[in-house]
């Protein structure tokens, strides 16, 4: 049982980073007003584009780089398209989504037989020694501190920050930002740019450090969970911390389950009703459902929430900004 | 052009697509007055502010400020430039702070990277005034302590009793204007602009803002204060400039011309304040309300067993203050609020709890409180707005199909004989873009035209200005003629008076005094309006009602 826990809090940490980082760079997109629903196109660039530097140049760190460089790349379009242009912030986010896919499964074709030597793990001494947790927490790749450390980083910067509360309010109210000359066309690219690199860091640890290998349509709709997850966290960092170990949580149960048995002995009441029910919940195709099924209920939570205007969605979220049209 | 001239604004021309917002103005202001500028709901007064704060950029014109030519690209420039405007919608950010709405853009770095920090920092004074390292720390920092400590100073100051860490959205309406005028005294102006700045607050916060505002004259800052109302004129104003179609009609002293003088230069023609209410005689009932209770948004009781009765061709006025009801009894008369109890019979025919349509049908029309949000589709043309009650009538097409033609001659049809202004095409212009009176002409050509008889207008000439109030009176009383039963609704007592054939005044949701416009006591509706008891003058049997009158006169 023990190692099963240990097993368990280890994939997890592996896949809240995922989360955690997609996550992270979507809050403060949308923070500053602008959604993105490209987050999954941009994590698959980066995922193809890290791990094809990485065995162009063999250097992990180089290929985390053009992960980030590549979402930001997707991410000027979509702030091209969306503050530029203002067309509909929905509408471009998806079709980047489909683009990225696109051309990473084009692109990517030829790099599915490649290995790589990824991120190593790094043990921290002594913490790594502590029961359960140690292992899962303390042996992990540097991308996964990393991600924790961003936490620290964006909660600053959005809380304790003149940047940070600039980006905030063009994102409550960019016509009251801009009459207090802060440039909404600026920040909101730059809020987009940053979550675009974050990202495209997502993807890049998919692919450089979680499974150390690129397949088509790897990221499996994590870029939108991501999306739901900033709504679970109320847009938010700290509570995105602990959305992305809630989901990363369901992930990792799918990977591990198979050595983990719930059925009731043959004996005790109700088996035979319990236990088919029990092994069809545990089924990995259906357990695979959880994260999604998990969303679905985070979105009808957040809608229903909405109604009493107590949820903290950025006011001028979805809204467009040009001066002289009112 | 005397020395004591601080902005000169000379041939300000801009343009929006078919309309000449701004035609050649000329507006000079002196250091140390408040300076008014009036104009109707759509004369570019807004515009010419927005000109002077960056915000649009005019097509031809200059602007001096403190002797220097300025080059207003945003508002930036302009807040560097020393002007700072307060707007008509508040420009606040309800989820932060008020020392946070009000450092905004300032780039305020923590406390220890400050230049003027001296002892209170550790780190050395040659690092902390590298130009370097001040940008740095001014983006990736952020320190409120000495901030909040110069705002608590300035509202002091003032007379601004502002909790600086409070969140915008804990403060009321008044306080929140005060927040905002903080903001432009944080960055030093030396001319302020207010932007109809008692739209949104009471008489008393009115009162107090005017008293902040001569302080801050006291002080040297300049004021230029936009308004449509000319009460406000006399109160607080030294000198006025009048704008009429974009044009400068005239400047001022106020001390120099009256009232009417200038509704005559706003409006261009003579206004008359006196209405002229012709004897009309009552027919049958066209409401009967009795008994009838029903809740507000939040579930509590707004409205308990009122009875009323409208008939043919009769106003009934309803006063009273904000809150106590009017808005539960306007959407139940309406239809769009369900009673909780009683039974409402319009034209002979009980419809109590019927959709919204019935009472449609049944010739209900409704003027409601809140014209953008409840009176029209903002974002849709004048024609859907205009037919919106009617489109599915036999007149605009058959069997499911509409004929577009038809609808725009109708639309067209109401645009001119209720005058609404601003609209350059019935099917491209959208509601949402017309000026407040505008739309509120728009909302009554709507509902009236289709002669109903029962009419609820709850507020129709709130906000609204003089022209297109005397616009909207005349209107009612015309429609009241044609046998239309009317409620109306007003919190003002002169509207109240001037149009009613009998005045019901309404406190907690009861009736709790009826009179007529010739036998009402001014002073008596104003105790019942607030809760005063009636009781109390009717157990005094020296002040009967004609005397009360009298002295309030004296």
């Amino acid at each position: 049982m023990v190692s099963f826990l240990a097993g368990l809090l280890d994939a997890t940490v592996q896949a809240a980073t995922v989360l955690l980082l997609a996550g992270l760079g979507e809050l403060i997109s949308e923070r500053a007003g602008v959604l993105n629903l490209g987050v999954e196109g941009m994590m698959l660039v980066g995922a193809l584009g890290g791990f094809i530097v990485t065995v162009v140049t063999g250097s992990y760190w180089l290929g985390f780089a053009a992960g980030i460089v590549l979402g930001m790349l997707l991410a000027l379009v979509h702030a091209f398209l969306c503050i530029t242009l203002k067309s509909n912030q929905v509408i471009s986010g998806v079709m980047l989504t489909l683009l990225g896919t696109g051309i990473t499964t084009f692109f990517g074709s030829a790099w599915v037989e490649e290995s790589i030597d990824g991120f190593p793990q790094i043990a921290i001494p002594f913490l790594v020694d502590i029961p359960v947790v140690g292992e899962a927490f303390f042996r992990s790749t540097a991308t996964d501190y990393l991600a924790l450390f961003m936490v620290v980083v964006v909660w600053y910067f959005l809380n304790h920050s003149n940047l940070g509360l600039e980006m905030i309010s063009v994102g409550e109210d960019p016509e009251m930002a801009d009459t207090m000359g802060v440039s909404v066309f600026r920040l909101r690219y730059l809020a987009v740019l940053i979550g675009g690199g974050f990202a495209g860091a997502a993807g890049a640890h998919l692919s450089l450090a979680f499974s150390q290998l690129w397949v088509p349509g790897m990221t499996a709709g994590r870029g939108w969970i991501a999306v739901a997850l900033v709504i679970f966290a109320q847009w938010r960092p700290r509570r995105m911390l602990v959305g992305a170990y809630l989901f990363g949580l369901l992930d990792a149960l799918q990977l591990r389950s198979q050595s983990l048995s719930l059925t009731l002995g043959p004996d005790a009441p109700l088996a035979s009703l319990v236990n088919p029910v029990v092994e069809f919940l545990m089924t990995p195709q259906i357990m695979g459902t959880y994260p999604y099924l998990a969303t679905i209920v985070v979105l009808a939570y957040a809608v229903i929430r909405t109604k009493s205007d107590r949820l903290a969605v950025p006011s001028a979220l979805l809204q467009s900004y040009s001066r002289e049209t009112d | 052009m005397s020395e004591n001239t601080t902005l000169r604004m000379e041939g300000i021309l801009k343009e929006f697509p078919g309309v000449v917002a701004n035609d050649h103005v000329d507006l000079s202001v002196e250091r140390g007055e408040i300076h008014g500028l009036l104009g109707e709901n759509g004369a570019g007064k807004s515009t010419l502010m927005k000109i002077l704060y960056g915000l649009y950029s005019q097509d031809a014109g200059d602007v001096y400020f403190q002797g220097e030519r300025l080059d207003l690209d945003s508002p930036q420039d302009a807040i560097d430039a020393g002007i700072g405007m307060v707007h008509q919608h508040f420009m606040l950010i309800p989820r932060l702070t008020v020392a946070e709405n009000v450092v905004l853009g300032e780039r305020e770095p923590a406390t220890v990277f400050r230049d003027d920090a001296g002892e209170e920092s550790w780190l050395p004074a040659s690092i902390r005034n590298n130009g370097l390292v001040q940008s740095l720390a001014g983006t990736f920092s952020l320190g409120l302590d000495v901030p909040e400590q110069r705002i608590q100073e300035l509202a002091d100051r003032y007379g601004f009793d502002i909790d600086v860490s409070a969140k915008i959205w804990e403060l009321d309406v008044g306080q929140q204007q005060r927040v905002e005028i903080l903001k432009a005294l944080y960055r030093d102006v030396d001319l302020l602009i207010l932007d109809e700045p008692t739209a949104v607050l009471t008489p008393t916060e009115a009162e107090r803002l005017f008293e902040s505002l001569e302080r801050l004259t006291d002080e040297g800052l300049s004021i230029i204060f936009i308004t449509h109302k000319l009460k406000e004129v006399d109160a607080v104003v030294d000198r006025v400039t009048v704008l009429r179609e974009g044009k400068n009609v005239g400047t001022a002293e106020v001390s120099s011309v009256t009232r009417a003088d200038l509704a005559e230069m706003m409006v261009g023609r003579e206004v008359l304040f006196e209405i002229d209410r012709e004897a009309v005689d009552l027919g049958e009932p066209v409401l009967r309300a009795s008994g009838v209770s029903a809740e507000d948004d939040r579930g509590i009781e707004a409205l308990s067993g009122v009875d009323l009765t409208v008939r043919q061709g009769e106003v009934v006025g309803i006063a009273g203050v904000s809150g106590n009801g009017q808005k539960e009894l306007a959407e139940v008369m309406a239809g769009i609020r369900d009673p909780t109890a009683g039974e409402l019979v319009v034209s002979g025919t009980d419809i109590t709890g019927a959709k919204p349509k019935r009472f449609v049908e049944n010739g209900v029309s409704f003027v409601p409180e809140d014209r953008l949000r409840y009176g029209c589709a903002k974002d849709l043309s004048v024609m859907h707005n205009a037919t919106m009650k009617d489109f599915d009538g036999a007149a605009f097409g058959d069997r499911g199909f509409l004929d577009y033609g038809k609808l725009e001659d109708y639309a067209e049809t109401l645009v001119d004989e209720f005058d609404v202004r601003g609209v350059r095409d019935v099917t491209e212009t959208d509601a949402g873009d017309l000026s407040g009176g505008n739309l509120q002409k728009l909302i009554l050509a709507r509902e009236i035209y289709r002669n109903p008889d029962l009419l609820v207008a709850n507020q129709p000439t709130r906000g609204v200005d003089v022209g297109a109030i005397e616009f909207i009176r005349e209107t009612l009383l015309e429609q009241r003629k044609e046998g239309t039963g009317i409620i109306l609704l007003s919190e003002d007592l002169d509207e109240i008076f001037d149009l009613s054939d009998r005045i019901l005044v309404v406190y907690e949701g009861e009736f709790v005094h009826e009179t007529t416009p010739a036998e009402a006591d001014r002073e008596r509706i104003g105790l019942e309006m607030t809760g005063g008891s009636g009781d109390e003058s009717a157990s005094d049997p020296t002040a009967s009602p004609a005397e009360v009158t009298q002295e309030s006169e004296s």
